[in-house]
């Protein structure tokens, strides 16, 4: 193959042009073509973590619904547990309550004081307090007592009785007079 | 054969040495690779436009799922909040340790010859155990055997409903003083006699979601 004779002008104009082109595609690459895949490639990437995201979402859409129905009976059993502690603070409605309930017992005097107050162990438990109460009946008999303790046991389903002492009255023996330990758990006003 | 005589040799020369100018060809060849990128460019940037459309379009759709997302995680989380605290809750009333059943027991043990003069009942916090110490009388001709039958009976009546059930005598002494049964007098005796079992007569199975209430019945 004959290749023309190029003169030392042409030489230096085609290495000039060679250097130029190598500095083109550079530029090409650098700053134009390079950027463009970055944000192809961003975009790509975004589009599949949006999808996913609606992928998953519609999966947690129907496991909350499944939730829901799997939820009925805790939610209104867990209702029924609140609805059992009345608004305000306990120390200003749990003896009231406590001294009515022995009273239909016939017991008429009963005391319940508030020991103390502590967070339960539970840590499912944390947006409840447990209060300790000790509930003092100065005058009763053992057949109305038994009858009063189930009745507590039974209208109050967080009470929990922890100590129970029983002792006849020093001048009446034909009555008793009991002290009753309790604690129970309500949910934090 | 006819004779051609080039008279423009140098001219035509100098216009094909013009032709095959490596400079012009190369400058041809760059303009050539350029364009080529060009389109090559003009295509990614197509590209490109499309897939930013894409992704707005999947912006827009969750933009619309989002907040029903973000709220059915939320009621989720509240729901298993709920349930797991309901779950502690019905252990809590289901676990405690009932005493109603056991005062009307221990009301059926006692003998017209024995009476209770104290009863100190407590539920242990660590394993749920009960303890009872029940003092009184009995008066019989042996009221020592008075007291042993109540122990008995107390042992028989509380096993029937309560695990690892014992009943002992801490203290047991004659009294001097004398009373009457059914208009005989008799000697009495004094004791003390500790109790103790196990809360649940069986135990429990690993609990169920659903809940089985236990009630007093003694009342």
């Amino acid at each position: 193959m004959n290749l023309p004779k190029l003169n030392p002008d042409q030489i230096k104009k085609l290495s000039l042009s060679v250097i130029g082109f190598v500095f083109l595609l550079y530029v090409y690459f650098t700053f134009f073509l390079g950027p463009l895949n970055k944000s192809h490639q961003a975009t790509e990437a975004a589009i599949v973590d949006r999808q996913r995201k609606i992928d998953t979402s519609k999966g947690e859409m129907s496991k909350a619904a499944n939730l829901e129905r799997q939820a009925k009976d805790a939610t209104s059993r867990f209702s029924a547990l609140k609805a059992l502690s009345p608004e305000g603070a306990p120390i200003a409605w749990f003896p009231p309550r406590i001294k009515t309930l022995f009273a239909d017992q016939k017991i008429d005097k009963a005391v319940a004081r508030l020991e103390s107050a502590t967070t339960p162990k539970e840590a499912e438990l944390a947006g409840w307090t447990k209060y300790n109460w000790l509930i003092e009946l100065p005058q009763t008999d053992y057949a109305s007592l038994g009858q009063a303790v189930a009745a507590l046991e039974n209208t109050e389903p967080l009470l929990c009785i922890t100590k129970l002492s029983i002792h006849p009255v020093p001048d009446q023996p034909q009555f008793q007079q009991a002290a009753i330990a309790a604690s129970t758990v309500i949910e934090k006003q | 054969m006819a004779l051609h005589l080039n008279l423009l040799h140098e001219e035509i020369l100098e216009q094909r040495q013009r032709h095959r100018d490596p400079l012009k060809i190369g400058i041809l060849l760059l303009a050539g690779c350029g364009v080529l990128l060009f389109l090559y460019y003009g295509w990614n940037v197509y590209q490109t436009l499309q897939a930013k459309a894409r992704l707005s379009a999947v912006e827009r759709d969750w933009a619309k799922v989002e907040p029903q997302v973000t709220e059915a995680q939320k009621r989720a989380a509240e729901l298993t909040n709920i349930i797991n605290t309901t779950r502690v809750l019905d252990s809590y009333a289901d676990d405690r340790f009932l005493w109603a059943p056991v005062l009307e027991k221990i009301s059926h043990c006692v003998a017209p010859n024995a009476q209770l003069t104290a009863i100190e009942g407590a539920v242990q916090d660590d394993d749920k155990g009960v303890t009872l110490v029940i003092q009184g009388v009995a008066a019989a001709h042996e009221p020592r055997s008075a007291a042993e039958d109540l122990r008995q009976v107390l042992l028989e009546q509380l096993g029937q409903s309560y695990r690892e059930v014992k009943v002992e005598f801490k203290a047991l002494d004659d009294v001097e003083t004398v009373t009457k049964v059914d208009g005989a007098a008799m000697p009495m005796a004094r004791y003390t006699i500790a109790v103790s079992f196990k809360g649940n007569s069986a135990p429990k199975p690993a609990p169920a979601p659903g809940r089985s209430k236990r009630k007093n019945e003694s009342s």
